[in-house]
């Protein structure tokens, strides 16, 4: 396999975007292509999960490489459910590594603000199974709070340790300009004051409203090089040096113990094998947060902490910016947006940006290995990339 | 007449699947070959103890209730079903009794699935 580099990198604010889905997804290959130099790209992958239910949109990658008058280069969309986004970025690593192209241009992009809430968490929710579980009212937030119950009773968890991982965030997307809330939160407020139940209500229970991440719009970039055609850029060498997948059966209830994240343990240690890295080595990660409980379970399957100790890690601010492994400095899907294509190429572009030094305010000074976690349907599909600044 | 959720039991190792798998999980005996070759219904058990619930505010917009209880109930005959609670507070570890109801309906269809009391 050769070597794969981080040249290029684009993102589009992750809030309500009133542009048509093509022309988000567009808008962070153009600062991609911008930032590496390049004018052309061997090939185009389209991370989308909605565009077909939600915007009345197929086949986006065709219309994404005709906005960037990319063509004749060849164009594919991946839809991998919330982690089409990573999907898309191993796509693109196989297609650079096996040498069948030495540029390749990887985007995410969602646009569910078209639809009210209601309605894309009901398109979310065509993730869970037709029959076991949809047919009930099953919805992604459902599945999270059973989860949450289940886990925060076997390892002491509590709704403080959720309302930590919220703050921390919140906190981290300050210094984030592309994040989606801009809204400096305290567990005063989203827990211990008399007003908290108002502020912070039931959403599936025991999981509230500051527990679960926004619905976004957004695209973000990434574009990966062979070493020699990376050298010729002169970006910064960042490698995308481990990519791991793993999967898990589609009805959560289905598994042995629901509290195990299994396919989220085997994608990361498939990553790190590649990589030839250890989880004591990551300087700085972007877990898939989409709920506060589930930062706290990746950041032990993933093997940065023990299994049932990752909430003790967060309480002594280990996660957080300048603690010893910072945690979704972006902001995470909880604060910085969760365009679900699109966020597994927005980690990505983050940890490129933390490797190569630009993250300004929220930097994690000296940061040489970088990891991302994606997670898909409820756990049952996850993809991790492991990233490794060289020189 | 009593309705069911089933199974499906692999005639090859005797593990039952629920929901339906091609190819038996245990031993790769593949089940959707024939009713006759690969698998027998079986009715799973109504009986059970609640595994994990949540109480969910944010409904799917077919749903007309302002709040929908849900839950994973391991069965006493070894199964797991995901299903709905007609239970004002539920507990973990409660004893629950299922019933096949309707459970949602959305234009002219109508879905049935588990729910289930406080035994
Ligand atoms: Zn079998």
């Amino acid at each position: 396999m050769r070597e794969v580099y981080c040249v290029g990198i684009g993102i589009t604010s992750f809030t309500r975007l009133e542009y048509p889905l093509a022309e988000i997804a567009a808008y962070p290959g153009m600062m991609a292509l911008k930032d590496s130099g390049l004018s052309k790209v061997d090939h185009v992958y389209v991370a989308n999960m909605g565009g077909g239910k939600v915007n009345h949109q197929t086949g986006l990658a065709s219309a994404v490489v005709d906005q960037l008058s990319l063509a004749p280069a060849g164009a594919e969309t991946i839809e991998n459910g919330p982690a089409s986004g990573a999907s898309a970025v191993k796509q693109g690593f196989m297609a650079v590594a096996s040498g069948m192209c030495d540029t390749v241009m990887v985007i995410g992009a969602e646009r569910m603000r078209e639809v009210n809430d209601l309605e894309s968490t009901e398109f979310v929710a065509t993730l869970t199974h037709p029959h076991a579980e949809y047919i009930y009212g099953v919805t992604l937030p459902s599945l999270a709070g059973m989860f949450a119950r289940l886990y925060m009773d076997k390892y002491g968890a509590t709704p403080r340790h959720l309302g930590m991982v919220a703050v921390k965030n919140h906190d981290h997307a300050m210094d984030n300009f592309f994040a989606h809330l801009h809204e400096r939160i305290t567990l005063e407020g989203i827990i211990d004051s008399p007003e908290a139940s108002t502020n912070n209500p039931i959403v599936a229970d025991p999981l509230r409203f500051y527990d679960c991440c926004p619905v976004s719009d957004g695209a973000a970039c990434v574009i990966l090089a062979s070493g020699d055609a990376a050298k010729k850029t002169g970006k910064p060498r960042v490698r995308l040096a481990g990519v791991g997948q793993a999967t898990d059966t589609l009805a959560v209830h289905d598994r042995k113990d629901p509290t195990d994240l299994l396919a989220a343990r085997g994608a990361a240690a498939n990553a790190f094998k590649m990589a030839g890295l250890k989880p004591s080595q990551v300087d700085v990660a972007e877990l898939h947060d989409a709920f506060t409980i589930l930062e706290i379970a990746e950041s032990e399957e993933v093997g940065f902490f023990k299994k049932g100790e990752g909430h003790l890690a967060l309480e002594k601010g280990e996660t957080r910016l300048g603690g010893s492994l910072p945690i979704n400095p972006s902001g995470g899907l909880k604060a910085k947006g969760h365009p679900v294509g699109a966020t597994g190429v927005g980690q990505a572009h983050e940890i490129v940006l933390q490797l190569r030094g630009e993250a300004e305010k929220r930097q994690v000074k000296g940061a040489k290995v970088g990891f991302t976690c994606n997670f898909g349907g409820f756990g049952n599909n996850v993809v991790c990339l492991a990233f490794k600044k060289e020189g | 007449m009593e309705m069911n959720i089933f199974g499906y039991k692999c005639k090859k190792c005797g593990t039952v699947h629920y929901p339906f798998r091609t190819i038996c999980k245990k031993c790769g005996h593949t089940i959707f070959a024939d009713k006759a070759e690969g698998y027998e219904l079986v009715p799973l058990s109504k009986k059970g103890k609640l595994l994990t619930w949540t109480r969910l505010r944010s409904l799917p917009g077919d749903f007309e209730v302002p709040e929908l209880l849900l839950g994973i109930v391991q069965l006493d005959d070894g199964n797991r079903v995901t299903g709905q609670l007609d239970i004002a507070s539920p507990k973990t570890g409660m004893k629950v009794d299922g019933e096949v109801r309707i459970v949602r309906r959305d234009g002219y269809n109508e879905y049935k699935g588990m729910v289930f009391e406080s035994a």
